[in-house]
């Protein structure tokens, strides 16, 4: 109790950047997502320019990715594909997270509604989101709104399942009954204790619910329920390049490449973020 | 002057397959104003109940069953949720045994002060409760307690939080604090000065203290009443002086032969035998009769009330006043 200041606390941010591998998927995930924002300014041709003349030409020379089978350039194809690819899995995951956390948060405060809630979201997890994606492409039509709400619909019950087991093991903790002690109502109780402290596995399951979306955003527009031609989305443009790919694998490889990217780096960094969010390690 | 706090009657059940089990069954306590009740018993005999049946605490399927719980003569269990949401922390407030694991660890301390002001006061602006939030800890005696403000749980020490937890507690200045095994997990040093903190506090607030322990040292240190539970009732009830000198339930009698003393040369503490009877499995008769050494055939026929002995000093036995018990006893 004497007055030896205690250490600063770093922030969040420091934490997460001292991981090098966090520090390097941070980086990527940045690129990424600035790269999406400013297509219009970094693409050097028009995405759905076709140049005839110039078709499946490899990496390097004037098209610095190489053009697809419609002579379009490569590398503005996939700063728009990023865009839409991003865009989808954004929403999604908005949409469905944030409605199956309030939903897996109330069926845990409220046990009433748990059974009931719960047997819904078992339910609904067993669909398969394709077959979501197909019901809803043959309600709505296809593009990219059935893709994303397919996909919300399909986020809803797992992320209900996570912010439930998450809140249960929280409201049986000491500081709850404290909390509830004090007189705090129930939305004040669930924003300021909850919330914060189920926090750590959403955004890990989250941050894995990302890559998945994608991969299961760009499979859907693979199988022509998704994103329509000719919409720059990086599945579809897999998909495209797929009866070329041994003459020009770029078409394929690029896309792909770059979605298992974007995964893996949301991946590295929702597990760091989870260690630099945690306050018990700041030390 | 009507007393702060009046339980009469209270019984807290459990669902289960085989019915109701009680918790507590048929609890009567009065705390006067001003005053520190202390309940004493060993684990598992309803003592924490009791004291989550006042705040309507009681996690499920746990529910109070009966009885009415009289603050000011307001029946704390006919309330709505939001009068008694009211009442939590404004005017019946409560401490826990686990300062480690009672606070939040996300937040800072100070933030978990004003949001305990706040749930009582949401018209108060922040700077306000700030400066409040601060005063509450100088009054706890945290040192240099605007820069604690903004430190989390985990700096602090196990002494520390528990005088943020009390800090927390008497934000709102609560008529009534239920400390519930307050000292438990700390060492006895800081364990002390908790106590006198306490203390200190209720002279200041004249507020009143239902101190909830295990440990009879605490209670001869710092309440005024006592009342021994056993098995979801009350075995003994007098005040601390009385309770202390002339015990009347041999359970009483039991729990303090097990405290060692000093001024005493004893060779062996004496132990009750046995354990706590589990809710589901009570016994016939007096509960406490398959470990009383006084037991006789009577006890176990029936549960003895609880009677005054003397005027103020309240026993549950058949064979009190123990003294003439002792005599018949072979």
């Amino acid at each position: 109790m004497s007055g030896v200041q205690p250490p600063a606390r770093p922030s969040t941010l420091r934490v997460l950047l001292r991981e090098p591998a966090a520090a390097v998927s941070a980086a990527l995930v940045a690129i990424t997502v600035l790269a999406a924002l400013l297509a219009p300014w970094l693409a050097p041709y028009d995405p759905y320019e076709t140049d005839l003349m110039a078709i499946m030409q490899p990496p390097g020379g004037a098209y610095l990715l190489g053009t697809d089978g419609q002579g379009r350039d490569m590398l503005s194809r996939l700063l728009y594909g990023l865009r839409v690819t991003l865009t989808m899995g954004a929403l999604s995951l908005g949409f469905g997270g944030v409605l199956g956390v309030l939903i897996g948060f109330c069926a845990a405060y409220y046990r009433r509604v748990d059974g009931l809630l719960m047997r819904l979201a078992d339910i609904m997890l067993s669909f398969p989101a394709i077959l979501f994606g197909l019901a809803i492409a043959a309600i709505a039509g296809p593009g990219v709104t059935a893709v994303v709400i397919a996909l919300s619909v399909a986020t809803v019950p797992l992320m209900a399942r996570i912010a439930r087991s998450t809140a249960l093991v929280v409201l049986g903790l000491d500081y709850i009954e404290a909390a509830r002690a004090q007189g705090m109502g129930d939305a004040r109780l669930i924003w300021r204790h909850l919330m914060p402290n189920c926090l750590s596995p959403i955004l890990v399951f989250a941050t894995l619910r990302f890559g998945q979306v994608i991969l299961l955003g760009s499979a859907l527009s693979f199988l022509g329920l998704g994103a329509q031609a000719p919409i720059a989305e990086l599945g579809a443009m897999a998909a495209q390049g797929r009866t070329f790919l041994f003459f020009a694998p770029h078409i394929s490889v690029i896309p792909s490449v770059a979605i298992f990217v974007i995964v893996l780096a949301f991946n590295v960094l929702g597990d760091a973020l989870r260690d630099a969010l945690d306050p018990r390690l700041r030390v | 002057m009507t007393p702060l706090l009046e339980i009469q009657g209270l019984r807290t059940v459990f669902r289960s397959a085989n019915g109701d089990i009680a918790a507590v069954d048929g609890v009567d306590l009065t705390v006067p104003r001003g005053r520190t009740l202390g309940i004493v018993g060993e684990s598992g005999c309803g003592k924490s109940m009791l004291s989550l049946s006042v705040m309507r605490l009681v996690p499920p399927p746990g529910r109070v069953a009966a009885g009415r719980v009289l603050l000011e003569g307001r029946d704390l269990l006919t309330l709505s949720t939001a009068e008694m949401r009211a009442v939590r922390g404004g005017q019946v407030a409560m401490i826990f045994q686990e300062p480690m694991t009672s606070l939040n660890p996300v937040h800072p301390i100070g933030l978990q002060i004003t949001e305990a002001m706040r749930a009582h006061d949401p018209r108060a602006s922040a700077a306000e409760l700030r400066d409040r939030a601060i005063a509450a800890l100088e009054r706890v005696r945290i040192p240099a307690p605007a820069r604690r403000y903004d430190e989390f749980p985990h700096q602090l020490s196990g002494g520390m939080r528990q005088r943020v937890m009390i800090a927390m507690a008497l934000a709102c200045k609560p008529k009534l604090l239920i400390a519930d095994e307050p000292t438990t997990a700390l060492d006895v040093t800081v364990q002390a000065q908790i106590l006198d903190l306490l203390r200190d506090l209720q002279q200041e607030t004249g507020m009143s203290i239902i101190l909830i322990t295990h440990d009879l040292g605490v209670v001869a240190e710092m309440a005024d009443e006592v009342a021994v539970m056993y098995a979801g009732r009350v075995a003994e009830r007098a005040s601390a002086r009385d309770l202390f000198g002339s015990p009347q339930h041999p359970y009483t009698l039991g729990l303090l032969g097990s405290v060692p003393r000093l001024d005493e040369d004893r060779e062996r503490l004496l132990a009750i035998e046995g354990a706590v009877p589990p809710p589901f499995a009570l016994p016939q008769g007096c509960r406490f009769h398959p470990r009383c050494p006084f037991a006789i055939e009577a006890c176990t026929k029936a549960q003895p009330p609880l009677e005054a002995i003397e005027p103020g000093h309240l026993a549950a036995c058949i064979r009190a006043p123990v003294e003439s018990a002792v005599e018949l006893t072979p």
